[in-house]
């Protein structure tokens, strides 16, 4: 009876969110677990199938809505937290808002992004079948404190499920360690792709001995074919790889022999795309129609998301320097003229410290295509400090993003990147969609 | 150009956290823009010799304590050398992790990293409660400092002078009210943000006693247009004073 009334309070503040406009992911599980505490311990009896967690610091909510997508083109019924509210309340929220008033559903699998450092608490109540790691880069540390720390999170977590089989990025030294003594699948990018430039490199010492690593190549940060200089651990055996990679035309490349061609952008799409990749071929699904499994995925909000305005306009999440260092080699790949707007704010959700932003290379945006630069977001100043002692010329600096995007939009170059971080995002997307409505008003 | 300054990076490769290069970046390029030459020398962990006789300012900033543990050992072969450094005036700036390591010990529940005994203080970890956000100091010398804190050491500065009184945030410990040293031309301190772009007072300071020590002649540094750093340092003194 308890897990009724939590299920009907949570579709009621699900109900009362909607009346007052706001999409509610994560108030109506935090309503029910209050009135029912073991609410998903109970509901999940209702999926026959697997559970799928898909955990990172970067990638979570693509992959994560990757597997959502492939699992539903497969004809399966499928939970999935696909907004993005990753801690325990979101992920009790889809389970609230699938049941019916009798507090049942059916469902054949579950796929869930969760936080890092939530995913311990998280598997208190649900066990998964499958976890996949993305990467595990420096975030946030006013947050997660030092990377360590969230290693040792997502490793605790793990171990509460002892029989999950994982999925681990194997190019990154930081996540394959997650592997030793389990049941565990690597997938990597098995040859060089891109420039060997000298940005940041978190993990560059070895995770076993804390000697340096050495690279045959690398990909970005501290991902690529490492070895270490003093003792044995080196990148595992790879089972699912890319080769043969292209980031022309959005991206082409095989895995295990199996041409895949998405007509997405960045780099980064690749593992996030091997992750889904590997799982799917170890749930059993045919991999020559894998191509076919992801037609139906549409990129979420803000992942290098085009927007027409009369001029192409690309808006771009990144959070991290890992992040921003990807989304920066993404712009540097098109070759038209460019504006160039990037925002950044400083609330709880996206870290309140700024000094990440000079552990990302800025100055690889000052190519011959880079035209003009607008600085935007409450962080505006430590923004534009960054710049000026990189010496390059910025040429806006405002709080107001719509200023900034109508002055780019007056500027003689071919497409405007805005790339922003968390909190920025919303209210950029919304102007942008605005603009892009008055613009189809007018015609 | 008449007058150029040797600042040495110790171990950017093992103490690299939270973009404390910026504070690189600071003193080199406010040299350049004033004409004064800037030579950037990086001593990594495979390096072998540090040059403590041509170097003007010294630079150590923070990481993590598996970092931490590994630079105290490489630096133990220098502790003469760089005492000799301080107590003759160089120039030097500490960060977090670094600044830790100018004192007598580190302890965490796990163990105990020896200092470089160069300061009369002690740092004890809180790992579980770190003292974390942004951090407003006011200093006699440098007026208000804005930067952001993230540590869990405790240090405690004995009878040192601190950098600055704590207007918002923690400081040394959370409750002495003081954050920092400054001991001859050494400062320590837990602040990054990175600390030097956004307080170019103080940033002018390091390079003016740095000059000064090695040119006898040397008045004083030319003024800079500081409106953006001042705005930049402004808008934390405005949203996160207490």
């Amino acid at each position: 009876m308890r897990l009724i009334l939590a299920v009907w309070a949570a579709k009621m503040a699900s109900l009362l969110g909607k009346i007052m406009g706001k999409k509610s992911s994560s108030t109506p599980g935090a309503v029910a677990l209050k009135i029912c505490p073991d609410m998903i311990k109970r509901l999940k009896k209702n999926i026959t199938g697997k559970v799928i967690v898909t955990c990172g610091t970067n990638g979570k909510t693509t992959t994560n809505n990757l597997v959502y997508a492939s699992l539903l083109k497969c004809g399966h019924s499928v939970l999935c937290n696909t907004l993005g509210a990753n801690m325990l309340s979101g992920v009790a929220t889809v389970f609230s808002d699938s049941c019916n008033l009798f507090g049942k559903f059916k469902a054949d699998y579950a796929c869930f992004e969760i936080d890092e450092a939530f995913a311990v608490k998280v598997f208190d109540h649900i066990t998964p079948d499958y976890i996949i790691v993305t990467n595990l880069f420096r975030d946030q540390l006013d947050r997660y404190g030092e990377l360590e720390t969230t290693v040792k999170l997502v490793k605790s977590a793990i171990d509460k499920a002892p029989n999950a089989k994982l999925i681990l990025n194997g190019d990154d030294p930081i996540t394959a360690q997650l592997g030793k003594g389990r049941d565990a699948s690597y997938f990597g990018i098995s040859e060089q792709v891109l420039s060997q430039n000298s940005e940041t490199r978190d993990g560059q010492f070895c995770t076993v001995c804390g000697a340096p690593l050495s690279y045959n190549y690398y990909h970005y940060g501290q991902l690529g074919d490492y070895c270490c200089t003093n003792c044995e651990n080196k990148r595992n055996k790879i089972d699912f790889e890319a080769k043969d990679v292209s980031l022309e035309n959005g991206l082409s490349f095989t895995v295990n022999g199996n041409q895949v061609n998405l007509n997405y952008r960045g780099f980064y799409n690749i593992y996030n795309v091997l992750a889904v990749f590997s799982l799917m071929s170890l749930l059993g699904t045919k991999s020559e129609n894998f191509n076919n499994l992801l037609s139906d995925y549409k990129p979420q909000i803000g992942r290098m998301e085009e927007i027409d305005l009369g001029k192409s306009v690309i808006l771009n999440l990144a959070k991290n320097p890992a992040g921003f260092n990807q989304a920066i080699e993404t712009v540097l790949t098109d070759k038209r003229k460019k504006d160039i707007i990037i925002a950044v704010n400083a609330e709880p959700s996206d870290g309140m410290d700024v000094s990440w932003l000079w552990d990302v290379d800025f100055e690889r945006l000052n190519d011959e295509t880079f035209n003009t630069l607008s600085i935007s977001g409450k962080r505006a100043y430590d923004l534009a400090l960054r710049f000026k002692y990189s010496g390059i010329k910025i040429d806006k600096i405002t709080f107001d993003m719509k200023e900034s995007i109508l002055s780019c939009l007056e500027t003689d170059s071919e497409v405007c990147y805005v790339l922003v971080n968390y909190t920025a995002l919303f209210g950029t997307q919304n102007i942008l969609l605005g603009l892009k409505g008055e613009k189809e008003e007018k015609k | 150009m008449e007058y150029s300054l040797n600042i040495v990076h110790l171990y950017p490769d093992l103490l690299n956290l939270y973009g404390d290069k910026g504070n690189m970046e600071a003193l080199k390029m406010r040299l350049l823009w004033r004409n004064i030459g800037a030579n950037i020398i990086d001593i990594t962990a495979s390096e072998n010799k540090i040059d403590f006789e041509n170097a003007d300012i010294i630079f150590l900033g923070g990481g993590a304590d598996r970092e931490m543990e590994t630079v105290s050992n490489l630096l133990s072969a220098y502790k003469e050398e760089l005492k000799t450094y301080i107590e003759n005036d160089g120039a030097m700036l500490c960060v977090c992790g670094g600044y830790q390591l100018m004192g007598k010990y580190y302890k965490t529940s796990q163990n105990e990293i020896a200092g470089m005994e160069i300061l009369d203080i002690t740092t004890v970890s809180d790992e579980k409660n770190r003292l974390i956000g942004n951090v407003i100091l006011e200093s006699d010398e440098f007026g208000k400092i804005a930067g952001f804190e993230n540590h869990g050491g405790r240090t405690d500065i004995k009878n040192h002078t601190p950098l600055g009184k704590v207007l918002a945030g923690h400081g040394n410990d959370g409750e002495s009210g003081f954050e920092g040293v400054i001991y001859k031309n050494l400062i320590g301190t837990y602040l990054h943000g990175p600390l030097l772009p956004k307080n170019p007072v103080l940033c002018d300071s390091i390079l003016e006693r740095a000059l000064k020590r090695k040119y006898e002649g040397f008045s004083s540094l030319a003024p800079l247009d500081d409106t953006l750093e001042d705005k930049a340092r402004n808008y934390i003194i405005e949203n996160f004073s207490i």
